[in-house]
C-alpha cells in the first residue's frame, strides 16, 4: 500500500463530503452547540449505515471493514472541514484503537460490533482534574470485590464526548498499576457533568464515578501502554481533521479576498493579503504531507508511528491555528462577529492545539521519542 | 531511547511508501550491486556538490568519469539522448542508494537538471546531437547567465542585448550572480534580441562558450565576494562576445518559453532529495549539542524537534509526489508545487543555520574553522543559507506565484511583467 491516494479513497471522500454538506454543514454545528450534547445521533447512525465510516476502524472479524487508518484519515479531513460535532475522534480515534491494541477477545467481541454498526458511542477517560495530559493514573481507582467483579471510583476530567458516550474506557489505578476498565457511561455509579468548552462543537464531560461496575480490558497494569497506543492513533486522525479544517479556512479566506473590495480593488490583489494566504497554504501543504504520511505509517510502517504521530498532530494544529487566525483577519470586522463561522474554526484550532498536549509539549515528546 | 531512535530511523525507507513497482525494485538491486562494487572508499562521507577548492575535486572528477562510463550520468534524460530514461521514482531510488552507500552522487549540476531538459524540449536534432553528449561527458560545464544587476527576481527585466551579425549573435551587457563561473566552459544566458518587442517576446536563450572567450575576447568574470568570504559568484561583463546562431535554443526571440521550462526544473528538482542533506546536518548538530551537554535543555530539545519536523515534512511531501507518480497520477494537479517546496527548504535552512550557531555558545563568536574567513562549518551554513530565500526567485516572489497561480488571487494592479 503506497502513500498515493487511491480511487476508492477519493470516492469515499467525495461521498462523505457530500453527506456532510447535506446532513451536517457548519450551520448544523451551530445548532448542536446551543444544546446540551453536541452530537447528532441520526447523523452518526447514517455515517455507519450509509457509508460504513465507523467500520473502517474495526477489524473484519468484529463487524468492521478492517483497520485502515489511511482511508479513515480522509473521513477525518472531511469531518474537520465542516467542524462535524460528535464522537468521531473519541470513538474511532481513541476507543476503537485502544480496544484493538488491547487484543482482548472478550472486550472486542462485546464492543467493536456496536462501534462498527454506529450503535455504540465510545470514549476514553484518563485525566485527573488539573493533571497534565501525559499523566496516567490518579484519576480513578479500581477495586475487585470477590465474586462481584471490578468497581471504579474517582473523577475523570475532560472526557471527549462523555455525554454522548455509551461506553467509557476508564484508565484507573488497580493493584497492578493503571489498567483499562470498560464502564457503562450511562450506567449506575456514573454521574456525567457537561463541561462548557472553548470549542463548543466538541463535547467534553467530567465523569464522577462512585462504585461504577467496570470490566477489565486487556491485562491488569497495561493501562499506560494501551493509552499511549490509542493516543498515537488519535493524534494521527486529529492531524487529518485539522488539515481539513485548515483547508476550509483557507478556502474561505481566498474566496472572500476575491470578492471583498477596498480602495477600489479586491483585497486579494494586495500583496499583504496574498502573502498571508500563500503562507497559510505552505503550512497546510506541509501539515497535510505529515498527516497523510502518519496515517499511511499506521498500516505500513508501525515502527515510525510513535514519532510521526506526534509530529503530525503538532504540525496540523499549528497549521489550523494559523489558517483560522488569518481567516479572521482577512475577513476584517465581519470575521469578528458571532454570525460568521470564522470564530468557530478559531476555537476549534486553539482546542486542537491544546488537546492531548500543546505544541511545546508535543515537540518535547517528539524529542524524547527521537532519542535526542 | 537509542533503541526507538534506531528502529525509527531504520524504518524510514522510500520503497514501501512509494510502491515503485517490480521494475524499479529490479533497478534498485542492480544499482546497489554495482555501487557496492564501484563506490570509491576515499569519497565515503564526502558531500556533493563540492565547493570551490575542494580537496576532493580530483577524486570527485574520477568518480564522475566512472559513473559516466557505466551510464549513470544524466539518468533522467531519455536514452536516445544518452541518458537512462529513469523515472523520477527510479532517480529517487538511485539517490537513496548513493546515500545508503555513503558516497556522493556526482551530477552535471545545472547542465543536467536545467540546460539539458531545455535543449531536449526545445532544441533541434542537430543541437541535441552537439550539446547533450558534451554535458554528459563533463566537457561542457555551464554557469548561469540569467540574473542582471537591475533585474533581480524580475527575470524578464533584462537588458543584455544580442545583435544578429551574419550567422552570429554579438552579445553585450552585464550579468550577475554567475555561480560556478570558475569551473565553467559554457554559460546559458538570456539576451534581449528584439528591443522593440513586448517584455517577454524579444528574448533569446543562448548557449555561450566562455572558455574560448575570456578577457579581451568579450567575456570577463569579476568574482563577487559573498558574505561568507567566499567568491562562488561573479559579475560577468559581456562586451561584443560572439556566438553562432546555432547556439540559440528554441528559436530567435523565443527564449522565454525555454526559460520557463528551465525554471520549472530548477524549482522542482529538490523536492525529493533535499531532506537527505538536511537530515545529515541535523544529526551532526544533535551530536554537537550532546557534546556540549545541551540536549537536556528543553528549549534546545524543542528547537531540534521543530527542525526534525521540517525535515520530515520535506521527506513526506517528496514521497507523496513520488507515490503519485508511481501510481500513474499527475501530481501537478496538487497544490504542492515548486514554489511551496522552495519556500519550505529555503526558510528552514536559514532558521536551522541560526539554531546551529546558537548551540555553539561563545564559540560562535570566534572563527576557528577552515573556511576562507576561518569560519567553521555551522557558521558557514548560517551565513550561506541566507541566499536560499533570494536566488531563483525570492520568497516574496514565490508567495506571489502561489497566491496568483495556485490560489487564483488577482494580480497586483501595478504588477507589470507578470
Amino acid at each position: 500500500m503506497s502513500l498515493a491516494v487511491t480511487t476508492e479513497q477519493e470516492d469515499l471522500r467525495t461521498a462523505v463530503g457530500r453527506f456532510l454538506d447535506a446532513r451536517s454543514p457548519v450551520r448544523r454545528a451551530r445548532e448542536l452547540m446551543a444544546g446540551e450534547v453536541p452530537h447528532d445521533a441520526d447523523v452518526w447512525r447514517a455515517l455507519a449505515a450509509d457509508l460504513g465510516v465507523q467500520g473502517i476502524g474495526v477489524p473484519g472479524e468484529y463487524g468492521g471493514s478492517g483497520v485502515d487508518v489511511q482511508t479513515l484519515a480522509h473521513v477525518f479531513e472531511e469531518a474537520g472541514r465542516v467542524l462535524l460535532p460528535g464522537p468521531l475522534l473519541a470513538t474511532l480515534g481513541l476507543a476503537a484503537p485502544l480496544l484493538v491494541a488491547a487484543g482482548d477477545g472478550d472486550a472486542q467481541a462485546r464492543y467493536l460490533p456496536g462501534i462498527a454498526a454506529g450503535t455504540t458511542v465510545a470514549t476514553v477517560g484518563w485525566l485527573a482534574p488539573g493533571a497534565p495530559w501525559d499523566a496516567v493514573g490518579g484519576a480513578a481507582t479500581a477495586v475487585r470485590r470477590p465474586g462481584a467483579g471490578w468497581f471504579v471510583d474517582g473523577r475523570v476530567a475532560l472526557v471527549l464526548d462523555g455525554l454522548a458516550a455509551d461506553l467509557c474506557l476508564v484508565v484507573a489505578d488497580a493493584p497492578a498499576g493503571p489498567s483499562v476498565f470498560a464502564v457503562d457511561a450511562a450506567g449506575p455509579g456514573v454521574d456525567r457533568r457537561r463541561v462548557r468548552a472553548l470549542d463548543p462543537t466538541r463535547g467534553l464531560a467530567d465523569l464522577v464515578l462512585d462504585g461504577a461496575p467496570g470490566t477489565l480490558v486487556g491485562e491488569e497494569g497495561a493501562g499506560r501502554a494501551l493509552l499511549d497506543a490509542a493516543l498515537d492513533r488519535a493524534c494521527v486522525l486529529l492531524a487529518a481533521e485539522t488539515v481539513g479544517a485548515a483547508q476550509a479556512c483557507l478556502d474561505a479566506s481566498v474566496s472572500y479576498a476575491m470578492r471583498r473590495e477596498q480602495f477600489g480593488r479586491p483585497i486579494g490583489s494586495f500583496q499583504a493579503v496574498k502573502h498571508k494566504c500563500a503562507e497559510v497554504l505552505v503550512e497546510i501543504e506541509g501539515a497535510r504531507s505529515c498527516a497523510r504520511y502518519a496515517a499511511w505509517a499506521c498500516g505500513a510502517s508501525p515502527e515510525e508511528v510513535p514519532v510521526v504521530a506526534v509530529l503530525a498532530k503538532a504540525a496540523g494544529a499549528e497549521a489550523l491555528f494559523r489558517a483560522a487566525a488569518e481567516n479572521v483577519q482577512i475577513h476584517g470586522g465581519i470575521g469578528f462577529t458571532w454570525e460568521h463561522d470564522a470564530h468557530l474554526y478559531l476555537k476549534r484550532a486553539k482546542a486542537c492545539q491544546v488537546l492531548f498536549g500543546d505544541t511545546r509539549a508535543f515537540r518535547l515528546r517528539l524529542a524524547d521519542r527521537l532519542g535526542l | 531511547m537509542t533503541d526507538s531512535r534506531t528502529v525509527y530511523r531504520a524504518a524510514r525507507s522510500t520503497a514501501a511508501a512509494v510502491d515503485p513497482g517490480p521494475e524499479a525494485e529490479e533497478f534498485r538491486r542492480e544499482f546497489r550491486a554495482w555501487l557496492s562494487e564501484h563506490a570509491p572508499p576515499e569519497l565515503r562521507g564526502v558531500g556533493w556538490p563540492a565547493v570551490q577548492g575542494s580537496p576532493h575535486a580530483a577524486a570527485l572528477k574520477a568518480w564522475g568519469d566512472v559513473l559516466c562510463e557505466a551510464g549513470y550520468m544524466c539518468v533522467a534524460w531519455p536514452r536516445e539522448y544518452g541518458g537512462r530514461g529513469l523515472s523520477p521514482v527510479e532517480v529517487a531510488i538511485m539517490n537513496e542508494e548513493f546515500d545508503r552507500a555513503g558516497v556522493p552522487r556526482v551530477t552535471r549540476g545545472r547542465a543536467e537538471t536545467t540546460v539539458g531538459p531545455a535543449i531536449i524540449a526545445h532544441g533541434t536534432e542537430e543541437q541535441k546531437a552537439y550539446f547533450l553528449p558534451r554535458i554528459i561527458s563533463g566537457e561542457h560545464v555551464y554557469c548561469q547567465g540569467f540574473s542582471e544587476p537591475e533585474a533581480g527576481s524580475d527575470l524578464a527585466g533584462l537588458r543584455t542585448s544580442g545583435v544578429v551579425d551574419g550567422d552570429e549573435l554579438v552579445i553585450s551587457g552585464q550579468k550577475v550572480w554567475t555561480s560556478g563561473y570558475y569551473e565553467s566552459t559554457m554559460m546559458f544566458c538570456l539576451v534581449r534580441t528584439d528591443p522593440d518587442a513586448a517584455k517577454h517576446a524579444g528574448i533569446s536563450y543562448v548557449l555561450l562558450p566562455v572558455a574560448e572567450n575570456g578577457p579581451g575576447t568579450g567575456i570577463e568574470f569579476r568574482p563577487i565576494r559573498q558574505l561568507t568570504g567566499r567568491s562562488g559568484f561573479a559579475e560577468t561583463f559581456l562586451d561584443g562576445a560572439r556566438v553562432p546562431l546555432f547556439n540559440v535554443i528554441g528559436g530567435l526571440h523565443q527564449g522565454w518559453r525555454v526559460t520557463v521550462t528551465t525554471l520549472g526544473h530548477e524549482r522542482g528538482n529538490r523536492a525529493t532529495i533535499a531532506h537527505v542533506g538536511y537530515a545529515r546536518d541535523f544529526w551532526a548538530v544533535v551530536e554537537e549539542a550532546r557534546a556540549r551537554g545541551l540536549t537536556d535543555d528543553p528549549a534546545v530539545r524543542e528547537k531540534l524537534a521543530w527542525a526534525w519536523t521540517q525535515i520530515e515534512t520535506m521527506r513526506f511531501s517528496g514521497l507523496q509526489l513520488l507515490a503519485a507518480l508511481a501510481a500513474g497520477q499527475d501530481p501537478s494537479a496538487r497544490a504542492e508545487n515548486g514554489s511551496v517546496t522552495k519556500i519550505r527548504w529555503s526558510e528552514y535552512a536559514s532558521r536551522f543555520g541560526e539554531i546551529a550557531v546558537d548551540l555553539l555558545g561563545p564559540e560562535a563568536l570566534t572563527a576557528g574553522g577552515t573556511g576562507e574567513e576561518g569560519l567553521g562549518y555551522w557558521q558557514e551554513q548560517f551565513l550561506s543559507s541566507r541566499s536560499g530565500t533570494i536566488w531563483g526567485g525570492t520568497a516574496e516572489v514565490q508567495r506571489n506565484i502561489i497566491a496568483e497561480r495556485v490560489l487564483g488571487l488577482p494580480k497586483e494592479r501595478k504588477g507589470a511583467g507578470r
